[in-house]
Formats: structure tokens, C-alpha cells, sequence
């Protein structure tokens, strides 16, 4: 216990020591020479110069004590400053870390949205490159238009067709009975009663005076 | 391995463990190293830390094909499929879990294993290489179920798109066929040589190069490298890079894609090339981006050198693994 105290103050005096050398040599002066002065045998005159010099280094001694007190307060608030800083600083380095953490996350949305519209946009070019669908749907109407057109007249024209190959058909068949009939004529000499009768199958457009038989 | 053969390394696939700290790259000599990736990317890293932490042959061939699951390495060369567990190779041992080869039909040359993926919905492994066949092996029980036929040359690579069940196959014969998982059957066949704006006759008709995302597919080789909509099976943007493309990746917003060529091509959807980063080996292989981990996201990329470039910021190369 005793040796940790005294090397406190040996430490101690020693930092002391070293700030103001003549501070504590001071203070040894001026008991010396309180002691000296107490125990003066000189003339007054010299007693009071003593006195006066004795006042001096004790005024000295003050004015050195008044200045640590300020060094030692202006050091207390130095401290004070710095701490201030220092809480100032780690703040904004963790809203510096939050803004980072929230543009990178920002970045990754703009590149997502990016990739997005690039896809869209690549999407779009090949879609650009067929052709526009109204386009499409009216040149299919026009087209199926032509198409019923072309089919009534593909109608129209069958049964003219057929109409012909009927009337036609008619025509071989009643020549072809009228040949027969006159081959039997030919042979049995019969009384031409089949010419009416032929004549009612055509509907009287042929006459029998027309065709007199051969 | 004297320098000569330094020399004529190519690296020919790589893959990141589950963890992302270790790196497995796989070489022509049938070598597979293991590197390290969080001792090679920490502050202190010195040159040991650029080398792997493990090497052994692996098979007779060369490793064109590596592939990660949960706990598993699978590599394949010589016409078979070894599997090693991720936590036995950190412990630097090398021993197989297992080995295993499908039915291949002659049994007198044994086809190259290009291309291997895993169906994550099935649990199957989904393979790709010489004899113009895909075979499809289930993870659990080994066994080989089921053969797709249709390709007329070798197969390149493979892609699966989960959400459809489907497997996108590329081959030398120029064709990209959709298959369906279930049925076995091709869905589709597209033959990209044959749209003009795809085809560089100069090069040939070969798709080496297959990745799918959603409704996209990106497909290069021969022909030029090509973003394709998958619903409407018509290209959408065509990359005008020289060079054929060996592998390419969708990454964020961009596309990476590296071939032929010294350098890793950003390229953005529309068709735009944004960038090209150089690197140390002429001509590149194989591409892989760590995303397994949040501290190691970095991309790597290997090709016909024994050096693989590490990319942690993906503007520049930051700096070289050495096999």
C-alpha cells in the first residue's frame, strides 16, 4: 500500500515537475525564505524588501495556479467538443451505411424494371414485324366477300348447266323417238298418229307441219 | 506436371460447392482441382492461396462436364459419371462416392460426356454427350430411366426449365430440341442455321451453347449468338459478337457470354454489346458465377490456359487462379 502511493506520487511530482520546473523550487524558496524573514536579524528596510519579494513569488505561485485551472477547464471542454464530433461522425456513418443499403436495393429494382423493358422491347420488334392485325381482318373480310361472289356465280352457272344438259338430254331423246317411230313407219306404214302425240311431249314448239314425215 | 503440359491445360468446366467457398474446376488431363475461394479472396491472401487446396485425376478423360448439388461434385469424362461429397474434398479425400456409366448402345467406342444438368422437380440428372442421346438418371436410386432420342450429331449442352418440365438439348447437327420430361418425346425442334438472321454459314450450323430463364432462351455456336421467346419461338435480338460462343449466363439485366476470343462480352437483351472485358486465357470455355454466397459472388471463367480469372467486380478482372 505504501509503495503504490508512493510511486502516485513520485509519478506525480514528477509530470509536476515537468511542466513548471521553477513552480515547486519556488515554493521552496519562499518557505526558506518565510523561515529566513521570521528569523531575521537585518534592518527593517531589508525585512520589508523581503516581505516584498516573498509577496511577489507567492503572487507568482498564484498566477501559475490560476493558469493550470484554465489549461485543465479548457482541456474538460475540448474533450466535450470532441465527443460531440465524434457522436456526429458515427451517425453519419450509419445513415451513409443505411442510404448505401437502400440504393443498392434500388439499383437492383432499376435493373430488374431495366430487363423488363428490354424484354418488352425485344418482344415488341418481332411483333412490329408481322403485319397489323386489323389489316389482316379486312383484307379476310374482302377476301371471304370475293369468295361468296365467286361461289354464286359458281352456282348460278351450274344450274345453267344443268339446265342446258336437260333441255339437251330432251332433245336427243325426242330425236332418237322420232327416229324409231319413223323406222316403224317405214316398216308397218302406219298412219302418222305418233307425230301428235310426239308433239304433246315438246309442248307444241314444234309443229308437226315442220317435221312432215320422210 | 511439367510446364509442357502447363502449357496445353485447358479448363473445360468448373463449379462452385453449396456453401460457395470452394471452386472445383475440371481440365483436359481428367484433373479436377479445388480451390479455395475465401482463403484466395481474403485481405491477406498471398500466391499459395491462388493454387488449389486439392488436385486428383478424376478420370482417364477430360472433364467437359461438372455439376454441384446439395452435398455432391459430379463430374464427367470417359464416358461415366463420378460423384464426390463436397464435405470429403475440403477434407482433401478423394475417394468416389459413387460411378456410374448409361447404356451405351455400342459397347466398342464409348461416347464423350458433354453436358450434364440436374431436374431439380424430378431429382434427376439429365446427360448429354456423343452418342447423339440424352439419358436421364434418377439421384436417388441410379437408375437409368429413360433414353430421348432424336438428334442426329452430339450433343453440346442442355438446359431444364422447371416451371414446364422441359429439357432444351443443343447439338453439333445445329438443332435446339424441347423435349418434354414426361413423355420422352421432342416437343420442338428448332433449327437455328436456318433463320437468315441468325445463321453465319462461315462457321457452320453447331449450338454449343444453351441457357434458358423464364420464357427466354439464349443459343450461340455456329450460328450467331441469339436471345429467342420461347412462347412464340421466333428470335427476338441477335448479339453481334465475333466468334463463336461457347457458354453464356442472364445475369441481373445483362447477358455474359464468352467464346471464342479473349474476352467476357456483356451484352444487354436488346442486342447490344456493352462491354468486353479482356482476360488471360486466348479463348474461354466456361463461365460460372458464384451465387451460392453472399461474400464470394464472383464470376469465374476458364478456357485454354491453366490460369482462371476471378471477376469480383465484373468491370475487371481482379485477378487469376492458377491451376
Amino acid at each position: 500500500m505504501g509503495a503504490v502511493t508512493d510511486d502516485e506520487v513520485i509519478r506525480k511530482r514528477l509530470l509536476i515537475d515537468g511542466d513548471g520546473a521553477g513552480d515547486d523550487r519556488r515554493i521552496n524558496v519562499l518557505l526558506k525564505s518565510f523561515t529566513k524573514w521570521c528569523n531575521s536579524t537585518g534592518s527593517p528596510e531589508e525585512g520589508f524588501t523581503q516581505y516584498q519579494r516573498m509577496l511577489g513569488t507567492l503572487a507568482q505561485c498564484e498566477f501559475s495556479m490560476g493558469k493550470t485551472l484554465l489549461v485543465y477547464d479548457m482541456n474538460l471542454r475540448e474533450m466535450e467538443n470532441y465527443e460531440k464530433i465524434y457522436t456526429d461522425i458515427e451517425q453519419n456513418i450509419t445513415s451513409a451505411h443505411d442510404k448505401i443499403s437502400e440504393c443498392k436495393k434500388e439499383i437492383q429494382r432499376a435493373k430488374r424494371i431495366r430487363k423488363n423493358r428490354q424484354e418488352y422491347d425485344a418482344l415488341a420488334k418481332v411483333i412490329q414485324q408481322h403485319p397489323d392485325r386489323h389489316e389482316t381482318l379486312k383484307q379476310l373480310e374482302a377476301l371471304d366477300k370475293e369468295l361468296q361472289q365467286l361461289s354464286h356465280i359458281k352456282e348460278n352457272v351450274e344450274d345453267k348447266l344443268e339446265l342446258r344438259k336437260k333441255q339437251f338430254h330432251v332433245l336427243l331423246s325426242t330425236i332418237q323417238e322420232l327416229q324409231q317411230t319413223l323406222e316403224s313407219n317405214v316398216t308397218s306404214e302406219a298412219p302418222p298418229h305418233h307425230n301428235t302425240s310426239s308433239s304433246m311431249l315438246y309442248g307444241g314448239k314444234y309443229t308437226c307441219g315442220d317435221h312432215p314425215p320422210v | 506436371m511439367g510446364p509442357v503440359e502447363h502449357l496445353h491445360m485447358s479448363v473445360f468446366s468448373q463449379s462452385f460447392s453449396p456453401c460457395g467457398r470452394f471452386l472445383a474446376a475440371g481440365n483436359n488431363y481428367g484433373e479436377i482441382a479445388v480451390f479455395s475461394l475465401s482463403s484466395a479472396l481474403s485481405p491477406d491472401a498471398t500466391d499459395l492461396s491462388q493454387t488449389p487446396i486439392l488436385t486428383f485425376t478424376a478420370h482417364e478423360g477430360p472433364v467437359f462436364s461438372l455439376f454441384s448439388t446439395d452435398s455432391h461434385l459430379l463430374s464427367a469424362g470417359n464416358g461415366e459419371i463420378s460423384a464426390w461429397s463436397w464435405a470429403e474434398l475440403i477434407k482433401r479425400n478423394t475417394k468416389a462416392a459413387w460411378t456410374r456409366r448409361p447404356n451405351y448402345k455400342s459397347s466398342l467406342e464409348i461416347p464423350e460426356i458433354n453436358a450434364m444438368t440436374v431436374n431439380p422437380t424430378e431429382n434427376s440428372l439429365v446427360i448429354g454427350g456423343g452418342d447423339n442421346n440424352i439419358h436421364i438418371m434418377d439421384l436417388e436410386s441410379g437408375v437409368f430411366k429413360s433414353v430421348l432420342q432424336g438428334h442426329t450429331d452430339y450433343i453440346h449442352c442442355l438446359s431444364v426449365r422447371e416451371r414446364e418440365g422441359e429439357i432444351l438439348s443443343g447439338g453439333e447437327d445445329g438443332a435446339v430440341r424441347i423435349w418434354d420430361h414426361r413423355t420422352g418425346q421432342s416437343v420442338h425442334c428448332i433449327e437455328v442455321y436456318k433463320y437468315e438472321e441468325c445463321a453465319r454459314p462461315q462457321y457452320g450450323k453447331w449450338i454449343s451453347c444453351l441457357t434458358t430463364e423464364s420464357d427466354w432462351m439464349l443459343c450461340g455456336g455456329g450460328p450467331s449468338l441469339s436471345l429467342w421467346h420461347l412462347r412464340s419461338m421466333s428470335p427476338t435480338s441477335i448479339f453481334p459478337l465475333s466468334g463463336c460462343q461457347r457458354q453464356a449466363n442472364f445475369y441481373q439485366d445483362m447477358i455474359l457470354s464468352v467464346g471464342e476470343g479473349q474476352c467476357v462480352s456483356h451484352c444487354l437483351l436488346g442486342g447490344e454489346v456493352k462491354a468486353q472485358i479482356p482476360c488471360t486465357p486466348h479463348s474461354l470455355n466456361t463461365l460460372a458465377l458464384n451465387l451460392n454466397s453472399t461474400d464470394n459472388r464472383v464470376l469465374t471463367v476458364g478456357g485454354s490456359s491453366h490460369q482462371i480469372d476471378v471477376f469480383t467486380n465484373l468491370s475487371y478482372r481482379t485477378f487469376s487462379l492458377s491451376f
